[in-house]
Formats: structure tokens, C-alpha cells, sequence
């Protein structure tokens, strides 16, 4: 029982497909969130930090050794307990510091001015200390008293920082969870899909040379299964169809072959059982070759149906006349009607021209008027008929016969199907002649059937494609 | 004329050598292809080699490919029973100078035997004369005993052949093939055959005294003088 198995196999395939494309979007997924959520927070940063800007300057001013200075006692605000972390130096365009608030410890914010730092707008910068540090600085440019100074403030930002990266654990640490939470479901999902195929399979491996009545469950006819299984019913269909006809062309045939072995031995131990004179004995050898013949041409008629069964017999097309063709049959079997005073009056159109292999189809014909011979009495009339209809070639050969009953008329085609079973093996047929005719004449995609004929009789009538290269 | 047989089937190769010995051959059976090479090499060589073509070890094609390497140009039939085209024209391509399929009819073999081994007639026969039958090819007229006989064109050649074939057995197979000319295989002429030959029979026995035109009854026609 491995096939289930492999069903299985097929569902941890798809989980861990899905599973990994899943994990590697959800970390990309991760990454973006992340990085716009740093950018934002820089963003709000410096937003803050204008605002400050625009505190800071109310509180300036100048000191008389030139420098400046600050009032550091107000604390009232809203952000005042951010703003004790605040880095504050004040520049004069030259460079000069002029002043510098506690927390920077001495070290320089940003070094000397750019040209127009500040001027009339905020500048955004990002830069690193001397002590490493990493801030986010705004510089604005203005007037006090009467001087143009360059005011740079900064915040650490270390807390940012500690901020994305709380958000990222956070996130980072829930993903295997997702991830296997999503992988789950999807095992669950395709288990409950590919039952259906796991019922399906069990089945099958039931259907054998002897079930082959049995059919996989449809669970669903319009999903992907369901097609599968209609499918496979299809061809389990045509399988039992071909099997039952080989099974019944196999007992036809061992059959029709039986007789004539039973005559041959049937002979040999009869004439043995006394003695007989020379000539007695060639009467029985005689007769004993007479069954041969039946025989090899039975195994002759058998290979050909088993070959032109499988396709094996290749095809030699020519453009020819109908007319022609059945004109030469007639003649060559008028011998057996004008035996029995019957006339085969052949008619129709000369220009009616089909491309087909013409050794096959002069057979097909040669087999339906033999037949029509056969079983036509004496001193009647055999048409055959070349004409056009419904943009097909039509040959028509009708009999004076006794007819072919209703019931009768959809079986003469079989293989082995005789209308009166002692009379036509008297005659020497197997019943195999109408069965070549119909596929000699189906390989060419045409047609053939019988109905009854005008004048009692049949009408056997034969539909080929027109060669319209005329 | 010898004729050397290679067939493992013993029973089918001594039926053989029976028929074709009473009919004046000297004949030798071997059987395996490897058998008929080593004689052949060591220098009896036969006039005709009847070869079958399932073998055990060397098929018949792989010796028949052998002896033609080797020099040997007396003419070869295949006797087998595979029959499709691609099989014969195989056996065609690698040498062989004719071909029959199992099961044949043995008069069938002995035609083609003989039409192997007859030399080259210098002059065609334009007048045939049989037991009082005397036949002008050329004016297409028939006579027996003086009295001329109506034959339609069909039986003028089937008179021909079997005058020709004078003393043999005709079977229904050699007939079709060479008076009918059709290479129908699937479909018995059989009757068609019987009723020719009925019809020439009355024609040319009927009126006379002695019976020419015989019936071997499972294996075919026979044109014969007692």
C-alpha cells in the first residue's frame, strides 16, 4: 500500500512549498514595516525638534562677553522632561561657538557651518558624534539682537532605535508562529482536497482484467478530481468495450476454428479405422485438404481483421473511378451470377472519382456483390449503382434477395454474424466478408449500411469522400 | 538439380523432400542455419536452397545475408509465416529470390522451384500442341482435334497455362495469381475458379472422347493424357 503514501508525500510537498514562500514573504513583509516605521519616527523627530527650534530661540540671549546664553529655567512645557536630553549649540556664521548647553559635554554639534546652513528653512541632518553617538540635528539660522546666529539642536537617537527594534522582536518572534499556524491549515486543507484521490486510487487498484465493470467515485464532478475521475471512468470505458470485444472476437474465432479441426480429425479417424482402397484413401485426403484450405483462408481472413484492427495495414492511395472499379468486380464474379442466370447491370456516373487505396476497397465490393450473389435465387436482377449524394460517392448494390429482416440489418456487419448459420458456411463464408467491407470502408471515413431494397432484397450502399480534385 | 532444405520443423522438411524427390530432386535436409553454411562452405553447393526464415540461433535472414557474403548466387526461397510487407521486403533486400508464406500449397512450390531452376528458353512458344489441342498464341485460336473450340479470353488463358504447366497441378492459388492476375488474399475466388474451369472443361471435353482437363479434388486442376 504505498500508493497512499506518495498522496501523502504530495500534501508535505505542498505544505512545505507553501510554508517556505509564506515564511520568506512574511520576512520581506517584516523588513518594509520596519524601515517605514524608523522613517516615520525620524520623521516625527524632526518635526519635534522644529518646534523646539522655535522654543529655544525665545529663551537666547546675549551675554556680554559677546557670547550666548540660555534660560534653563523653563521647564513648564509640555516636552520638558524630553528636552533635558536635548543637545543645544548656538554658532556665529564664522564658526565661533558662542554657545554650547551641558549635555554635549564640550563636544562640537556638526563642526563648522555650511554655507546658508539654516538660512530661512530647517535643515535635517544625520551624523554621529566624536563619541559615537548617533543624533538627528536641525539647524536654523536667525537674528538676536541685532547678530546672525546659527542654532543647532539634536536628540540621541539611541531611543528611535530601541524603538524599531522592540517593534521588530516583537514581530520577528510571532512570524514562526504564523508561519506554522498557515502551514497547518494548508495541511489540513489539501488532506480534506486529496481525499477524493486517496478514494480514487483505493478503487483502482480494485479494477482488474476481470472488474474492469467497476468505475472510480466522482466526489465532486466540477473540480479538478472529478474531471481526473470522469477521465479515467472514460477510459476504464473503453478499455471494458475493447476487452469485452477481443474476449468475444477470441471465442468467435477459436470457434469458427474448431470446425474445421473437428472435420480434419473427424476424417482422419474414421478412414483409419478400416481399410480402405488407394483411391478411397485419396478421397479422404482429398477432403481432408479441403478443410485445410478452410482453414488457412479462416487464419488468413483473422490475421487481417487483427491486423487492420491495430491500424497495421498501410494504406496505397490513387484517385480512381468508382464506375471502374465496380465494373471490374462485376466482372470478375458475373462468372458466379451468369451460373445462376442473374445479371449484374452496373450504372451510374463515370466522373465520380474517389482517392482511396483501391486494392482494399475493390475487396469491400468484391465481398458485398459475392454476398449479393450468394444469396440472391436465380434469374434475378444485381444493381449496382455509382452516383453522387450529399457531396459523397455513393455506390449501391441491390439485390432481388429475400431481404434482411430489421433486427437483422445492424448485426451483418459483425464479425462472425451469418443471417442462416448452416446455409452461408455451406456457401463458405465465416461471416467475415461484410466485417472487412465496413472497416475497408470506414478507413477511408466512409460509410456503410443496408436497407431494404425497392423491390424486396437489400440494398447495401457504400458512402465515400469525393476526391474533388477532379 | 539439387535442393537443399533448411528447416528445423522435421516433419514439414521430410513431407518436403518426399514431394520434391518424386518430382526428380535430389534433395538434402538440414537443420539449423549454421548446418547449411558449413556444407555449403566445404563445396557441396545446391542448385536452390529452400531456407525458412524462423530458425533456431541463426535465423534464416542472418544465414541467408551470410551465403550471399560469402559468394553464393544459386537462387534462395524463404519459406516463413510472418507475411507483412516490411518481413518480405526484407527478405527481398538481403538476397532472397523469392518468397512464401506457411502454409502454401505445394504444387505452388513446386512452380516456383521450377521456375527458378529453368533456363532461360531461347525463343517464346508461339504455337502450344497438347494431346490433339493445338493452340496459335499469337492468333489467340484453339483447336482440338481440328475442331475449333469458342473460348472466351479468359479461358484461352487459362487453357494456355494449364497446357504450358501440361502434367502439373494447378492449385486454385497459382490461378488467381497468374491467370486472374489479382492479388486479392482476404476474399476465396474459389467458386469463381470452379466455375471457370467447369465451363472450359465443357468446352474442350465435353464433345470428346478422352478427358483432358482434370480435378485434383483439395489441391487444384491438372491438364493430363491418360
Amino acid at each position: 500500500m504505498h500508493l497512499p503514501l506518495r498522496v501523502g508525500n504530495l500534501r508535505l510537498r505542498l505544505t512545505i512549498w507553501y510554508g517556505t514562500a509564506f515564511a520568506v514573504l512574511l520576512l520581506l513583509h517584516i523588513g518594509v514595516a520596519t524601515l517605514v516605521h524608523y522613517r516615520q519616527l525620524l520623521d516625527q523627530e524632526f518635526y519635534a525638534e522644529i518646534q523646539e527650534v522655535e522654543t529655544a530661540e525665545g529663551l537666547l540671549f546675549r551675554t556680554p562677553d559677546g557670547l550666548v546664553s540660555m534660560n534653563e529655567s523653563y521647564f513648564n512645557r509640555p516636552q520638558a522632561r524630553r528636552s533635558l536630553d536635548r543637545l543645544l549649540e548656538v554658532l556665529a556664521p564664522d564658526g565661533r561657538i558662542l554657545y554650547q548647553n551641558n549635555k554635549l559635554k564640550g563636544i562640537a554639534l556638526g563642526g563648522s557651518p555650511m554655507p546658508d546652513e539654516g538660512n530661512g528653512t530647517y535643515n535635517r541632518r544625520r551624523l554621529r558624534l566624536s563619541d559615537g553617538r548617533r543624533v538627528v540635528l536641525v539647524s536654523h539660522s536667525h537674528w538676536l539682537d541685532g547678530q546672525l546666529i546659527i542654532m543647532r539642536l539634536a536628540y540621541d537617537e539611541a531611543p528611535i532605535f530601541a524603538s524599531v527594534t522592540r517593534f521588530l522582536g516583537v514581530l520577528i518572534l510571532l512570524a514562526p508562529f504564523t508561519v506554522l499556524f498557515g502551514a497547518w491549515v494548508v495541511f489540513r486543507v489539501t488532506e480534506r482536497a486529496l481525499s477524493p484521490l486517496n478514494t480514487m486510487v483505493l478503487r483502482a487498484e480494485q479494477i482488474t482484467a476481470e472488474r474492469l465493470d467497476e468505475r472510480l467515485p466522482v466526489s465532486d464532478p466540477s473540480d479538478e478530481l472529478g474531471h481526473a475521475a470522469r477521465v479515467f471512468n472514460r477510459l476504464f470505458q473503453r478499455l471494458e468495450d475493447s476487452f469485452s470485444q477481443l474476449k468475444r472476437f477470441t471465442a468467435d474465432a477459436s470457434h469458427e476454428l474448431r470446425t474445421p479441426l473437428a472435420s480434419l480429425r473427424s476424417i482422419g479417424e474414421v478412414s483409419l479405422q478400416n481399410s480402405h482402397s488407394g483411391q478411397e484413401y485419396r478421397e479422404v485426403i482429398a477432403s481432408m485438404l479441403e478443410e485445410v484450405g478452410r482453414l488457412s483462408h479462416l487464419v488468413e481472413s483473422l490475421l487481417f481483421i487483427s491486423r487492420s484492427g491495430s491500424g497495421q495495414i498501410p494504406l496505397t492511395l490513387s484517385t480512381f473511378s468508382c464506375l471502374e472499379l465496380v465494373q471490374e468486380v462485376a466482372d470478375l464474379v458475373g462468372i458466379l451470377a451468369e451460373e445462376k442466370h442473374q445479371t449484374i447491370r452496373v450504372t451510374g456516373r463515370a466522373e465520380v472519382m474517389v482517392r482511396a487505396d483501391r486494392g482494399i476497397l475493390r475487396q469491400a465490393i468484391l465481398n458485398i456483390t459475392d454476398n449479393a450473389i450468394k444469396y440472391s435465387p436465380n434469374s434475378t436482377e444485381i444493381l449496382v449503382e455509382v452516383d453522387v449524394s450529399e457531396e459523397m460517392a455513393k455506390i449501391s448494390i441491390t439485390d432481388q434477395g429475400q431481404g434482411i429482416s430489421a433486427e437483422e440489418r445492424s448485426l451483418v456487419f459483425n464479425r462472425f454474424y451469418r443471417t442462416d448459420e448452416g446455409r452461408s458456411r455451406a456457401s463458405g463464408g465465416a461471416g467475415l466478408g461484410l466485417s472487412i467491407a465496413k472497416w475497408a470502408v470506414e478507413i477511408h471515413s466512409g460509410s456503410i449500411g443496408v436497407l431494404p431494397g425497392s423491390s424486396g432484397g437489400s440494398c447495401f450502399f457504400v458512402f465515400l469522400p469525393l476526391n474533388h480534385g477532379l | 538439380m539439387q535442393i537443399l532444405i533448411v528447416e528445423d520443423e522435421r516433419k514439414f522438411a521430410c513431407v518436403l523432400q518426399q514431394g520434391l524427390e518424386e518430382e526428380g530432386y535430389a534433395v538434402t535436409v538440414v537443420s539449423s542455419g549454421e548446418e547449411a553454411l558449413r556444407r555449403i562452405e566445404s563445396g557441396v553447393a545446391p542448385d536452390l536452397v529452400l531456407l525458412d526464415v524462423m530458425l533456431p540461433k541463426r535465423n534464416g535472414i542472418s544465414t541467408l545475408r551470410e551465403l550471399r557474403r560469402n559468394g553464393f548466387s544459386a537462387p534462395v526461397l524463404l519459406l516463413t509465416a510472418l507475411d507483412s510487407v516490411a518481413d518480405r521486403v526484407l527478405g527481398l533486400d538481403v538476397g532472397a529470390d523469392d518468397y512464401m508464406v506457411k502454409p502454401f500449397a505445394f504444387p505452388e512450390l513446386l512452380a516456383r522451384v521450377r521456375a527458378r531452376l529453368r533456363r532461360p528458353s531461347a525463343n517464346e512458344q508461339s504455337v502450344l500442341d497438347f494431346a490433339g489441342l493445338h493452340m496459335d498464341l499469337a492468333g489467340r485460336k484453339a483447336t482440338r482435334d481440328g475442331v475449333a473450340l469458342d473460348l472466351t479470353s479468359r479461358e484461352f488463358d487459362l487453357l494456355e497455362y494449364l497446357v504450358l504447366n501440361r502434367g502439373r497441378v494447378a492449385s486454385r492459388e497459382m490461378l488467381i495469381r497468374d491467370v486472374w492476375r489479382e492479388t486479392l488474399r482476404y476474399t476465396s475466388l474459389d467458386n469463381v475458379i470452379d466455375v471457370q474451369v467447369a465451363r472450359l472443361r465443357r468446352k474442350i471435353d465435353d464433345p470428346f472422347q478422352n478427358k483432358l482437363l482434370r480435378t485434383v479434388r483439395g489441391v487444384g486442376f491438372v491438364l493430363r493424357e491418360e
